[in-house]
Parts: structure tokens; C-alpha cells; sequence
């Protein structure tokens, strides 16, 4: 089973107190159930404490990128070792 | 432009600057520009640049000459930057640009400064509240820098008007706040083979890329246009008041190494600059 690195950055880090993880996983949406099972209720927590309603996974209120480019482009789900996974908050403000 | 009388009275106007170091620096003043500039009728920029080209310094842009060099200094002053909001980011864009001394800017916002905006708009005050902040920022130009020309827009950027209000830019900087509007701005500028750069902030966080026509840009962040998520994490943890300054800074800093070719513009990265914790991030993005 491959090894892959997940990666949290900026509020998702700092809410976590987690900078990244290595998990064995086959799948994108196994890597995704495994990161979901270990940390959306944490984070939810962490988030409804700061006065933000998060709702569903991790996710469908993250941006997650595979090896630099948004999972929302990608059409391949199998992981390969080594590959990172890239988590963080969207963030639009100006 | 620069013509034989033009440059005999610069060349009566310039005094040598002695540094601490003891270097000496032929410079000129902020008067004596503008005085040559009324007498030949020309445009302040053009003494600069004619000095400039001579070797003479104009006093205001000595600081700047260390890092970017002459050189620099007028191709920023034969530059035109594009910066699209004048609100958080877009406001501190404008003044930085004004003193790094670019040439003409072009403001495009549609928008009036209200009370929420005192916080960190850095064109807002509490008299101009109502006021558009487009013409505000070029007022302040005006003060800053008389040296720099404005055009303003006082329209909403669509994907309809992006290409005609654009077009003369050199470079485009990100002063929005949301999503489909980057988008249509990174697309028209790819189609006008323009530099984009991208800035973006919430809470002490703040993000920044340069796309140039041929990187893959937000895509690789966002998704597909037609797959944007509906709003960010800002609506609910609010935009303090140092964190525009903070990445609009930056935006800044790009601005001038693309134009300059000093130092290498953070492109095919996304950068996150983290407040809360003192860390910077950069995460490379596919090429594909």
C-alpha cells in the first residue's frame, strides 16, 4: 500500500497542532476517510470555538490539493507512494 | 521627450548627493523637476526618466536605486500596472506603487468606502465614507507622486469589460475579494499575455502567486472556475487591520521584479504567509 505525506497548512495547522502526517493509503478517497476519521472533529471543534459553522468533511470546506494541483481537476483517484496530499482553508479576502 | 534644453536644465538643477559612506550621487530635486517640467511643458515623469538617463538621481527614488538601480527605476516609470480593487489590498498596492514611482496606474473598483472598511482600507478615512474608493486612491496618488498618472474605472471587472480595461497594463495586481473575479482577471490577462498577481488574506493569513500567461495559476488552487467554492474562511474570521499591508506588500515586490528583471517573481508556487505563527509556506504547484 503506498505511503503518502498530508500536509496541513495556515489556520487548518494551527487549529490541528499538526504540520503533517504520512499515511498507507490506495485511494484518494481512502486517504481522505482516514484524514476525516482522525481530525474533522477536532478541527469542527476547533472551528466552532472560534465562532465558524464547518459543515460535512474535512473535505467539502477545505482546499485540497494532490501534489500541487486541486483535487477538484482530478479525474485519477489511485495514490501512488510518495505522493503529498496539501490541506488549507480557502481564503478569498482582500 | 527629453530634449537638449530639458537636459541642460536638469543638468543646472543637479547637486552631488554625498552618502555616509562617502560616495558622491548626482541628484536632483523634487522642485527643480517640476519646475523644468512646467517651463518645457512636459510631463514630470519625463524629467525623471530624462535625468535618470543621464545618470542623475531624482532625490524621492534615491532609496530605491540601491536595489533596482537606474535602469529600474525608469522602466517602473515607463510602466503601466493595472491594480483591480482599491479596498484592503488594492488601497496599499496603489500607495507602495505611487512611491516606488511607477508610471501610470489604472484603478479599477466600483465600489464607496463604508465604515467596515476603516480598519484596514488605506485610502479610507472618515471623511471620504460614501466616497468612490477609486477616485480617493487617485487622489492620494496625486499627493504622493505627481510624477504618476491615473486612470480610474469606477466599474464592477466583468469577463464582458476585463480585456478593454486591462489591455494597456504591464503588469495586473489582485485587489479583489472573491472568487469569480480573480478568475476572469487571470483568464483576460492570459489572453492578453499579461503577469498576474494573485493575493488573497483572511484572519493573519495571507496567500500570493504570480501567474504568467503560461503557468497554470489558480487553477491548481481552486478548481475549475465552474467548481469555485462559494466564499472563504475570511466572511466569518474577518480581515484585521495589518494583514492587506502585510500580502499587498508583497504583491508589491513582484510587481517591481517583474518589471525590473531584479529577483526571481514567486510563480508556479503558492506562497502562504502565516501571521498567527511567524511561518511562511511555499507549495509548489503542478505544471500541468
Amino acid at each position: 500500500m503506498p505511503s503518502i505525506c498530508v500536509k496541513f497548512y495556515s489556520l487548518w495547522r494551527q487549529y490541528l497542532g499538526v504540520d503533517n502526517i504520512t499515511l498507507q493509503a490506495k485511494s484518494l478517497d481512502d486517504a481522505l476517510a482516514q484524514v476525516e476519521d482522525r481530525f474533522g472533529s477536532r478541527l469542527r471543534e476547533q472551528l466552532r470555538a472560534e465562532g465558524v459553522q464547518a459543515d460535512g468533511r474535512i473535505q467539502d470546506y477545505s482546499l485540497i490539493l494532490l501534489n500541487g494541483t486541486s483535487l477538484r481537476n482530478l479525474k485519477q483517484t489511485c495514490l501512488k507512494e510518495g505522493d503529498t496530499l496539501q490541506i488549507f482553508p480557502p481564503a478569498t479576502g482582500g | 521627450m527629453g530634449g537638449k534644453d530639458i537636459i541642460q536644465r536638469i543638468a543646472e538643477s543637479t547637486e552631488l548627493h554625498t552618502a555616509p559612506g562617502g560616495e558622491k550621487y548626482p541628484v536632483i530635486s523634487l522642485k527643480n523637476t517640476v519646475s523644468i517640467a512646467q517651463s518645457q511643458r512636459t510631463p514630470i515623469k519625463e524629467v525623471e526618466i530624462t535625468a535618470l538617463k543621464q545618470g542623475i538621481t531624482p532625490w524621492r527614488y534615491l532609496r530605491n536605486t540601491g536595489t533596482i538601480g537606474l535602469d529600474g527605476q525608469i522602466k517602473l516609470l515607463q510602466s503601466t500596472i493595472a491594480v483591480v480593487g482599491a479596498g484592503g489590498l488594492g488601497g496599499t498596492i496603489i500607495e507602495l506603487l505611487a512611491r516606488q514611482g511607477v508610471g501610470h496606474i489604472i484603478i479599477i473598483d466600483n465600489d464607496r468606502f463604508a465604515e467596515q472598511n476603516l480598519n484596514r482600507q488605506l485610502m479610507s478615512t472618515e471623511k471620504n465614507l460614501g466616497s468612490y474608493k477609486a477616485t480617493a486612491a487617485a487622489e492620494r496618488v496625486k499627493d504622493i507622486n505627481s510624477a504618476v498618472t491615473v486612470t480610474t474605472s469606477l466599474k464592477k471587472l466583468t469577463g464582458d469589460n476585463a480585456h478593454r480595461l486591462l489591455k494597456d497594463a504591464n503588469v495586473v495586481a489582485d485587489g479583489l475579494d472573491n472568487l469569480s473575479s480573480r478568475f476572469a482577471v487571470e483568464k483576460a490577462c492570459r489572453d492578453l499575455g499579461i503577469p498576474y498577481v494573485y493575493g488573497t488574506i483572511a484572519g493573519f493569513i495571507g496567500q500570493l502567486m504570480t501567474v504568467f500567461p503560461e503557468d497554470t495559476g489558480l487553477s491548481c488552487i481552486y478548481g475549475r472556475s465552474d467548481s469555485l467554492p462559494e466564499q472563504g474562511i475570511e466572511v466569518k474570521i474577518g480581515n484585521p487591520s495589518a494583514t492587506p499591508a502585510m500580502i499587498a506588500a508583497l504583491q508589491v515586490q513582484e510587481i517591481i521584479k517583474i518589471i525590473t528583471g531584479v529577483g526571481k517573481p514567486v510563480r508556479n508556487h503558492l506562497f502562504i504567509l502565516d501571521a498567527m505563527e511567524g511561518i511562511a509556506d511555499k507549495i509548489e504547484l503542478s505544471r500541468h
